[in-house]
């Protein structure tokens, strides 16, 4: 199964919709914005370009996507305000899966052109943004082509579920303390040659000079088998199997193309890479807002659903979809009652060596 | 509604969809091809560029997108010893369906790869959404533009003419008419000025030097705007509307203070705003008759034979894909069934004494230095 062919957040802005479902993403972002701020900020005073280009890799859907580049265009404004220069012109490229829901970022452009031009001389600078569809485990864009690469809860999804994983991981969808030992190695794998790969690819994309800001889950510890990220995945493993409705072999085959690295997992590969300097490296865990919704545990459960829809509805079929998030969201709760679960965010901040 | 929410085609791929319904546009794309051709080689003898900005205006969605793509890509390749590095945007207004688009690129890209070892490092395809009646692109960007089947567009509705200007000037009709009083007709050719020069204003801001251009649009060949060929197919709309006003499906007010956002010019007047701009040279104008059926009659039956579609049915399909969203947001959804059915039958009476003909403008130019 090809991933590029199948997995989306879930389009469009109805209820189930990643659009409506992303707070938690936006918060995560939110907490680290000063950082992306002052990176953009320091990148566009040591490049001073004249024509700056700006990627979001793994743009999804909804209000985050168009937010962030109000923000990033609003502090090279400053930056350049505060050295007395005019502004640079801004290519932005939002990029994402060709099955992203990219029509309804579209539609949202015209109110964000606007927004971007009041109160500004002559409408401001000249920003140009465009939509590219495409994988970024490869080469996206043209050499030189940027200065400024963002990427936040895209780059925790792998390329594909490692190669036999789906064979020997019978009652897990992740690594949990019943996966074989090959497991979590097979995942570790496929993460390494999918971030070289990231790394490699921007590398020739991005100048001298500039600056990377990816944002993922994470995980603390070396080991996965703890109360983090990989717990939300045991809790959905657990809300399947209870369903009662699917066929063993099915959920036996069921795994998610997810990996949570850990800091020296991410340090690793940078350095193997060679091209890149890591300026900051931090962890930290999101506060649990229930937002609107009656509790932490609907809250994560509509998350998730926005975010896994399409894989589960293509190994599973769409009919257990409301059932299963269901039982996720109560099983959430129950644990949490229990005991703290951990979601772990990375923030990795790396400038291109000239 | 502004013009921008509502002037898309019919999206996805069903029954009804500008996908399944666009063989006149593919017909347009084909009788134009060797001007293509000719265009895109000028563009590369001139400039010579290791990265090559490329950018189709109007793509929509369908099939054609990615053929058009096709063939300026193949063009190049034929013609060079080494490929430049190929920068193709593709741009409509942020109603198009780009999704439907962008989940054929991973097949599309593979082909290049397969059929001429163009790899995804040496070819890319953004999606750029956004009034061409404006800057889309940055200065000196772009070596090669292509916009088919979208100029007759206008950027709005003339003002005069608009649903909320308070006037019906055009009372009966959707479009200019042999009925239609002078000042539609001035209101009309006005806007189209305004916006084919803006068009052509932006362009020259975005192209480099020798950089070539293709546009091919609706137009007319007689001097009167209002002569048929140009305007009938709007006419008979109009008709299947009136007809409906008797038996209370449509009020006759909503028809009046409709106008399509659109203009057929005349080769006269393209060129007097190409020369009024300034930055362009004209290499080639010229006129094609287009069948209202698109190519053959005979090679249209690729989905329901059973159905055995009145030609004037098929002809209904394929401007229905085109205007239908336009009509829903003013006449409501429940008619539209009935109101192709109408318009098909005129359309079938029209064909059993007229061979019925739309003009197609194809002009190419190279921007000066």
């Amino acid at each position: 199964m090809d991933i590029e062919k199948v997995f989306h957040m879930k389009g469009g802005l109805g209820d189930t919709s990643y659009s409506k479902n992303s707070s938690l993403q936006k918060r995560a972002a939110d907490k680290v914005k000063h950082i992306t701020i002052e990176t953009m900020e320091e990148m566009f005073l040591a490049t001073r370009p004249k024509s700056l280009g700006i990627a979001d890799l793994g743009c999804s859907s909804g209000p985050n996507t168009l937010s962030n580049i109000k923000q990033l265009v609003d502090a090279v404004e400053n930056a350049s305000r505060s050295i007395a220069q005019p502004p640079p012109e801004f290519r932005v490229y939002l990029n994402d899966l060709p099955t992203n829901d990219f029509n309804t970022i579209f539609q949202a452009l015209p109110d964000l052109y606007r927004e971007l031009k009041k109160g500004k001389n002559h409408g401001g600078p000249p920003i140009y943004i465009a939509g590219y569809p495409g994988t970024f485990y490869g080469r996206l864009f043209p050499d030189d082509c940027l200065h400024f690469i963002y990427s936040s809860n895209s780059l925790h999804w792998l390329s594909r579920v490692p190669p036999g994983v789906s064979n020997i991981n019978k009652k897990s969808i992740y690594i949990s303390e019943r996966s074989p030992a090959q497991v979590s190695q097979a995942y570790l794998k496929q993460f390494q040659e999918d971030f070289s790969l990231f790394l490699k690819s921007r590398s020739q994309e991005l100048v001298g000079g500039g600056r990377m800001v990816l944002i993922l889950l994470g995980r603390s510890g070396p080991s996965h088998v703890d109360r983090g990220n990989s717990f939300f995945w045991e809790i959905l493993y657990q809300s399947l199997a209870t369903l009662g409705e699917i066929e063993e072999e099915k959920l036996d085959s069921y795994d998610v193309h997810f990996y949570a690295p850990s800091k020296e997992e991410l340090e690793d590969e940078v350095r193997k890479e060679g091209s890149f300097k890591v300026e900051k490296v931090e962890m930290f865990e999101m506060e649990k807002d229930a937002g609107n919704y009656p509790s932490y545990g609907m809250a994560v459960a509509k998350t998730v659903r926005s975010i896994q829809e399409s894989m589960i509805a293509h190994h599973f079929g769409e009919a257990i979809l409301d059932k299963v998030f269901d039982i996720y969201g109560r099983l959430v709760d129950q644990e949490l009652a229990k005991d703290d679960i951990k979601s772990i965010t990375t923030l990795l901040v790396l400038t291109k060596l000239l | 509604m502004g013009i921008m929410q509502i002037l898309h085609m019919n999206k996805g791929e069903g029954e009804s969809s500008y996908a399944k319904n666009s063989t006149v546009q593919k017909q347009i794309i084909t009788v134009a091809s060797s001007i293509l051709e000719k265009s895109v080689l000028d563009s590369v003898h001139k400039t010579h560029p290791k990265s090559m900005g490329i950018a189709d205006l109007g793509c929509s969605s369908g099939p054609n997108t990615l053929t058009v793509i096709s063939k300026i890509i193949n063009t190049i390749y034929a013609a060079s010893y080494q490929m430049p590095e190929l920068r193709i945007s593709l741009n409509d207004l942020p109603e198009n369906d780009f999704n439907s688009v962008f989940i054929s690129l991973p097949d599309f890209y593979s082909n290049l790869k397969k059929e001429k070892g163009i790899g995804v490092d040496e070819c890319f395809i953004f999606g750029v959404a956004g009034s061409f009646y404006g800057r889309l692109f940055p200065k000196n960007s772009l070596h090669f533009v292509h916009s088919s089947s979208s100029l007759h567009w206008l950027s709005q509705v003339p003002p005069a003419l608009d649903k909320n200007s308070g006037k019906h000037l055009n009372k009966g009709k959707i479009y200019i008419s042999k009925t239609s009083p002078d000042c539609v007709l001035k209101a009309y050719l006005y806007q189209f000025q305004k916006d084919f020069f803006d068009f052509m204003r932006s362009r020259a801001d975005e192209m480099v030097a020798g950089g070539g251009m293709l546009l091919s649009f609706m137009g007319r060949s007689s001097s009167d705007a209002s002569a048929e060929v140009g305007c009938h197919q709007w006419e008979l709309l109009a008709q299947a509307l009136m007809s409906m006003v008797p038996e209370g499906l449509v009020q006759e007010e909503e028809i009046d203070s409709l106008n399509a956002p659109y203009y057929a010019p005349s080769p006269e007047e393209v060129r007097n705003i190409i020369q009024e701009e300034g930055s362009f040279l004209i290499n080639h104008l010229e006129a094609f008759e287009i069948s209202w059926e698109g190519g053959n009659a005979c090679d249209k039956h690729d989905y329901d034979d059973l159905e055995k579609l009145s030609r004037g049915q098929q002809v209904a399909k394929t401007i229905r894909a085109v205007v239908e969203p336009m009509l829903v947001s003013h006449f409501g959804r429940e008619i539209m069934d009935e109101l192709f059915t109408r318009f098909g039958n005129l359309v079938d009476v029209y064909f059993s004494n007229t061979k019925a003909k739309h003009i197609n403008l194809v002009i190419s130019v190279t921007r000066k230095d």
